[in-house]
């Protein structure tokens, strides 16, 4: 660690130590706890005061700490005191440098917001649930665009007594979102979704240290499917048709699933309802890209690039990943197994997605069979059926489905399913000839 | 985000008219070309008849020029080795085809100081006549997209990206319509661009009188552009020469001129780390200089 960096800790140590250490001592020591011995900033402080007789070590607070109502932390806040009032919180076991760890976590509120909230040393706290605290020494942080209050090993925690509060009316929100299924995404809490249950299981799982039953399945309505889990036992059965109230989404690369925690209420639907047909779920690139992602979609576009990796390919005969050069990462020297694939962007104008293409649709959408492949990369090595392919599917309009995932680089489908399209150009030339008359 | 850029469906009669562009200020941005109605370009998708292929290179590094028609006008093309798949499925072409090419746009500034819009392709494949057609299609449909939500950006000029977004509008779009708005000098002139849907659906519907009213568009094209000249410099050729006489003049060793060095020498020269980046994938193209590593670039003697 550069000294520049260090000016701010070397004042806050001067400042408890005053004259009992001269500057060049305390650069010394700050280079040995920091740099020769690794030692962390907090725990650098500390030995440093300790070791120089620094009585109080509550002292060790950059400045002092001001009060700040929820509504009012920007994320930035190096030490400040917050009065609210506990919503929810759980104890959570987590593995620190693989030690395990024991932390509270949950919801505080205010008059003006409410926000996720981590005891990182809970010690001997326990909060109770709609009691009102006096949070002393906490910091910020910001988390997928919202604030985050934490108690680190100088936090404290006070009953706050006789202070009454009102928590901020959104928090306790009765009304939870209409949601179909299409347009669930990442992050949501709170959502309503009416669907029916096109499958479910039960499995065991161990979470937390603890085994546990996790009830997981695919929900689906008019507009798309999602996968969704319940924790405790709803007695769901495949082929019934639900609606969801307080139920929260998280993601998976971007697929977004419907999680049932324990404020959802489920009830049964008579409604008959329509689910979407597996491929029947259109979507334009545009629309992945705002949701992620999401299971069974489809999208229809212009195969417009082919990329490295498609064509005859080798896997390992072992775990069945691709090879290169007959060394599998996995498994060392294999002698591999040919296999066809395609790495193709699909671009329908609103937007660009990477699918990767199965052997048997690869066959089916180049007219190339495996036997086939071989046969030419015989004749004229293995590069000759990549560019062949390509000489058959660029530009090609073809519809695609699958499951979709989003990183850096944008949506990508694993494609279950593949065809060409053909366009009836003359209906869609007279509509839109028609839309443009009835325009002007 | 790296995502990867969305090929636009325009007519070569919106992607001419162009006058707009969104330079790259900073490394791993796009830079974009916005047409008149707002679409904010990087890649395209085009279709059309090549018409005419010219390699300006040699055969072992061929520089292909070519122009494809559609019906509202001509894109023009260049293909450098630098596009791999590219350069190879020019070869397998022969004047006059359908062809269908998907590649990024660049922009040139012509003596008269008007900017010139070129398309570098990535793959330009021959297709048949149905798939052109599927193409003119599709472009007119885009194009009266864009038509309409221009409209709707122009029924009330308050309404921002955000707005227009929550009006439906795809985000990329609603960019380029109100960078258009705010850029231009004045506003498209719908007459032309739905001149070019008329004509696209003249010529898929032959069996219907189409009358729109529009009077059909008189090309106001020039027949080349000069696609030599830096992309939109004008003192483009000094550039090049200094860069050209730095690469000789570090070029101590025979192995390169050193690129950090390089930089260093530029920039005391007032050429920019990005210009000189752009410069030198010019002379690249070009075929004066080549990087016989990641590291270094050298004259091709």
């Amino acid at each position: 660690m550069e000294l520049t960096e260090l000016t701010p800790i070397k004042e806050e140590i001067k400042g408890v130590l005053g004259d009992k250490i001269d500057d060049e001592t305390l650069e010394a020591e700050l280079k040995r706890y920091l740099n020769d011995y690794g030692v962390g900033i907090e725990q650098t402080k500390r030995g440093i005061i300790r070791k120089y007789g620094g009585a109080d070590m509550t002292m060790v607070v950059t400045g002092s700490s001001v009060s700040k109502k929820i509504g009012e932390l920007t994320g930035s806040e190096q030490n400040v005191d917050i009065v609210a009032k506990v919503l929810y919180a759980e104890t959570k076991e987590i593995t620190v440098r693989g030690l395990a760890k024991q932390i509270i976590s949950g919801i505080l509120g205010d008059e003006t917001s409410t926000t996720q909230f981590t005891i990182w040393e809970p010690g001997s706290i326990t909060l109770e649930k709609g009691s009102i605290y006096n949070f002393k020494n906490c910091y910020t942080k910001v988390w997928n665009e919202k604030v985050q209050i934490n108690l680190g090993n100088r936090g404290r925690v006070e009953l706050a007594h006789g202070v009454e509060m009102d928590v901020a009316e959104r928090v306790i929100q009765t009304n939870p979102t209409e949601c179909k299924i299409s347009e669930l995404k990442e992050g949501q809490g709170n959502v309503s979704v009416t669907g029916r249950i096109i499958s479910m299981e039960a499995r065991n799982v161990v979470a937390r240290g603890r085994e546990t039953t996790v009830y997981s399945g695919v929900l689906a309505d008019d507009t798309g499917k999602v996968q969704f889990s319940a924790w405790n036992d709803l007695g769901l059965k495949e082929g019934e048709t639900i609606s969801i109230k307080g139920a929260y989404v998280r993601g998976w690369r971007g697929i977004p699933q419907l999680n049932l925690g324990d404020r959802c209420e489920v009830s049964r639907v008579d409604a008959v309802f329509d689910v979407v047909e597996s491929g029947s779920s259109r979507k334009t690139v545009a629309e992945i890209v705002k949701v992620g992602g999401g299971l069974d979609m489809t999208v229809e576009g212009l195969v417009v690039d082919i990329k490295a990796g498609s064509g005859l390919i080798k896997r390992c005969p072992q775990c069945n990943r691709s090879i290169l050069n007959g060394i599998c990462t996995a498994h060392g020297q294999v002698t591999g197994i040919n296999d066809l694939r395609l790495k193709i962007v699909i671009d329908d104008g609103t937007g660009a997605i990477g699918a990767i293409v199965k052997r048997q649709d690869t066959e089916k959408l180049t007219g190339i069979t495996l036997n086939a492949a071989e046969g030419l990369a015989m004749a004229q090595g293995e590069g000759v059926v990549a560019r062949e392919m390509a000489t058959r599917i660029l530009m090609k309009r073809i519809t695609a489905t699958g499951n979709v995932m989003s990183d850096d680089y944008g949506p990508s489908m694993i494609v279950n399913t593949t065809s060409h399209v053909e366009t009836d150009v003359l209906k869609e030339a007279n509509a839109l000839l028609d839309e443009l008359e009835a325009a002007l | 985000m790296n995502m990867r850029e969305t090929a636009w469906r325009v007519s070569a009669a919106e992607l001419n008219a162009s006058t707009l562009e969104i330079r790259a200020t900073e490394e791993k941005m796009p830079s974009y070309v916005v047409t008149p109605l707002g679409a904010k370009v990087n890649r395209v998708l085009i279709s059309g008849v090549l018409t005419e292929i010219d390699n300006i290179g040699t055969d072992e590094e061929p520089m292909w020029r070519g122009k494809i028609v559609d019906l509202s006008g001509s894109f023009y093309i260049n293909v450098g080795r630098f596009q791999t798949d590219a350069v190879a499925e020019m070869t397998t072409l022969k004047e006059p085809c359908f062809v269908a090419a998907v590649g990024r746009v660049r922009t040139y500034t012509g003596d008269n100081g008007r900017m010139y819009v070129s398309v570098r392709p990535e793959h330009i494949v021959e297709v048949d006549e149905k798939t052109r057609n599927e193409w003119l299609l599709e472009t007119a449909k885009s194009t009266w997209g864009r038509l309409n939500d221009m409209k709707k950006a122009l029924s009330d000029p308050s309404m921002k990206v955000d707005g227009l977004v929550k009006a439906g509008v795809n985000p990329a779009q609603a960019e380029g319509i109100v960078y258009a708005l705010e850029n231009s000098e004045e506003l498209p002139d719908s007459m032309k661009y739905l001149g070019v849907i008329q004509g696209a659906l003249k010529h898929l519907l032959p069996d219907r009188s189409i009358d729109l009213g529009i009077p059909e568009e008189i090309s106001d094209e020039p027949d080349e552009i000069e696609m030599d000249g830096p992309a939109g410099g004008s003192n483009g050729a000094d550039i090049e020469d200094t860069i050209l006489n730095l690469i000789r003049e570090l070029d101590v060793d025979g192995r390169g001129a050193p690129r950090e060095e390089l930089e260093r020498r530029a920039e005391t020269e007032g050429i920019s780390g990005l210009e000189l980046e752009e410069v030198s994938n010019i002379l690249m193209d070009k075929g004066l200089i080549y990087e016989p590593n990641l590291r270094y670039l050298k004259l091709i003697d």
